[in-house]
């Protein structure tokens, strides 16, 4: 099978990661602009980390056969440091419209403060008048308030529904985002939260209409893998294969490829890793140990 | 309004629809009539640029590269895309290129770059007006790890060999081997060879032997005719070797050191196809760097 994890911090990931990934049929993947575990005490970090989300990690993944796009944005947790978060709200438009760039995220709240909602209204708004995608970060304390405010806010400042993406849901805060008609992703903890088991019976009860499954893999104990583990365990448990496909593949690939920055038909086709592979049909993307045609299992 | 500009604006009018081309005309109408410096909105039109010109390469005809070459000896667009083309213009539309806030601009363009746009820009330095004030960024492309950023910036351009101090120019033909980036595809290479760089892909050569691999056959290259007696030796070994683009190679490297006995000799005993051309070449003199070509990418 082939997989889509739409929210992967690969900044944090090794290669042995990307070729765990590509064995086990990750095809494409997204890694939202998040904190990095530390505060950045300076808006030129940032600087650095976006370029790096839409260049450095782009190329590595394209030498495992994997389709790398981001999303762009200023994660609540420093935009409470106001004196930053003004600077940075400066740089995420020189980097929100650059080619793969799918979204602006992840975005929202975390403690729910007046500084968050300042940085996440400014940024609805950029997605709004860019017809962009929203990616949303949701907290994890007050989680269930925080989903409700991020959804009314978005529609306040005019962002269409089906162009917002709520993550980090669980059973309590699924059905707010879907009766918004927004989209509603999962991410599965290896040991806490979200197990792939209870992202069964989530499926089992709401459908696969609008709800994704993604990894959230990040510095923190976590599992690159969770996509393909809970596609398995969903087949294992009776889910009908149509609906896993939906909510581990083509529901991400309809959310984001609103962006237009998704070559759908390309993604679509069979990958082969050729790490002399073309990169804008001309240049040539390669790391010291080429594979040429060399299926990718998935 | 520059030669290589108006050249360029050729190209693309040739090869976009009617859209595109409005797109860049206004594009590039705009960012003449910026202010000088840093910012304001000719970044964000090089990114748009993906968005408003469509994929693909550029793919100029061998008449459109003579008149690339007329303009400047050297620079080669064949593998450049429609984008690249697109954003040279828009580049090579600002009013200030000639003075430091156009340096200033640039600088700040390349260090909010995503791939792409970094590959057209390290494209565009050579048709930059007084091109050696950007020898330092044309170098830190070299640097890069990402191979279509590194041949971006080091291949078919004649900036690196003109501009680059020697420390920079021997680490730029060196890291093409490691990245896997065509060196036969760097301007100039073969007018710019010395016994330090012979040295260097002498040792090069030892450690990838002692680690029992292969050597890249155009490392072969960067020996020319300063290969002396050290290099002549690898040579002949490698034209002793069971691995027939090594043989090519070497065959290739000792015709660049004068050194034509060992090749007609192994002419004589030599059935592989690829390795008997590349040694009928070199005995035919035709042994320059882009005799290597065909050896690219093997190993
Ligand atoms: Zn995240």
């Amino acid at each position: 099978m082939r997989f889509f994890d739409p929210h992967i911090h690969m900044t944090s990931r090794t290669t042995d990661d990307l070729e765990a990934m590509a064995r086990a049929g990750v095809r494409a993947i997204i890694e939202p602009a998040f904190w990095v575990g530390q505060p950045r005490t300076q808006a030129g970090s940032f600087v650095d980390y976006f370029a790096s989300l839409v260049g450095w990690e782009r190329f590595r993944a394209a030498q495992f056969g994997i389709a790398h796009y981001c999303a762009i944005g200023l994660n609540s947790k420093e935009a409470n440091d106001e004196r930053l978060a003004a600077e940075v709200l400066e740089i995420v438009p020189r980097f929100a419209f650059k080619e793969g760039v799918v979204a602006i995220g992840e975005i929202g709240y975390d403690e729910i403060t007046p500084a968050e909602e300042r940085a996440y209204v400014r940024q609805l708004e950029l997605a709004r008048e860019h017809e962009m995608v929203v990616m949303v970060h949701s907290p994890h304390r007050d989680k269930k308030r925080g989903i409700r405010r991020s959804i009314d806010v978005a529609r306040e400042v005019g962002v269409p529904m089906q162009r917002l993406v709520i993550d980090h849901n669980n059973e309590e805060t699924v059905q707010d985002v879907l009766e918004a008609g927004a989209w509603a992703a999962f991410t599965i903890y290896p040991h806490t939260k979200m197990g792939s088991e209870r992202m069964v019976e989530i499926v089992r009860r709401h459908g696969p209409e609008r709800l994704i499954v993604d990894s959230s893999a990040d510095w923190g104990v976590s599992d690159p893998l969770s996509v393909p583990k809970t596609a398995q365990l969903m087949l294992e448990r009776g889910i009908d294969p149509a609906w896993v496909e939906r909510t581990t593949w083509q529901n991400a690939l309809d959310a984001y490829a609103q962006s237009g920055q998704i070559d759908v038909e390309a993604l679509t086709a069979a990958p082969r890793v050729d790490q002399r592979a073309l990169y804008h049909d001309n240049s040539v993307l390669r790391g010291q140990a080429p594979r040429v045609d060399a299926a990718v299992p998935n | 309004m520059s030669a290589a500009r108006a050249l360029l604006q050729g190209l693309l009018d040739a090869r976009l629809a009617a859209r595109a081309r409005g797109w860049l005309a206004d594009a590039a109408a705009e960012v003449a009539g910026l202010a000088p410096g840093p910012a304001g909105r000719f970044p964000t039109l090089i990114s748009l640029a993906s968005r408003a010109l469509p994929r693909g390469p550029l793919a100029p005809n061998a008449d459109e590269r003579g008149q690339a070459a007329a303009v400047l000896a050297g620079w080669n667009p064949e593998r450049w895309s429609i984008l690249d083309a697109g954003r040279a213009v828009l580049v090579l539309s600002r009013a200030d290129l000639a003075s430091e806030a156009g340096v200033a601009a640039l600088e700040d363009c390349f260090r909010h770059a995503d791939l792409g746009e970094l590959v057209s820009l390290y494209r565009t330095l050579c048709l930059l007006p007084e091109p050696q004030r950007f020898a330092w960024r044309a170098g830190e492309g070299c640097r890069s790890s990402m191979r279509a950023v590194y041949e971006a910036a080091a291949c078919d351009s004649p900036l690196p060999s003109r501009a680059f101090d020697d420390g920079a120019w021997r680490q730029l033909v060196i890291k093409a081997v490691f990245v896997g980036a065509p060196l036969w595809r760097v301007h100039g290479l073969d007018q710019r060879l010395d016994p330090e760089l012979a040295r260097m892909a002498l040792d090069l050569v030892d450690e990838r032997r002692a680690a029992g691999r292969r050597v890249q056959p155009e490392l072969w290259l960067a020996l020319g005719s300063h290969a002396g007696e050290r290099g002549a030796a690898a040579l002949e070994r490698e034209l002793a070797g069971d691995w027939a683009p090594g043989r090519a190679a070497a065959a290739l490297g000792l015709a660049r050191a004068g050194r034509l006995d060992p090749v007609r000799a192994a002419l004589a005993r030599e059935d592989d196809p690829l390795a008997r051309a590349a040694m009928e070449s070199a005995l035919a003199g035709a042994h320059d760097q882009f005799s290597f070509a065909p050896l690219h990418g093997l190993e």
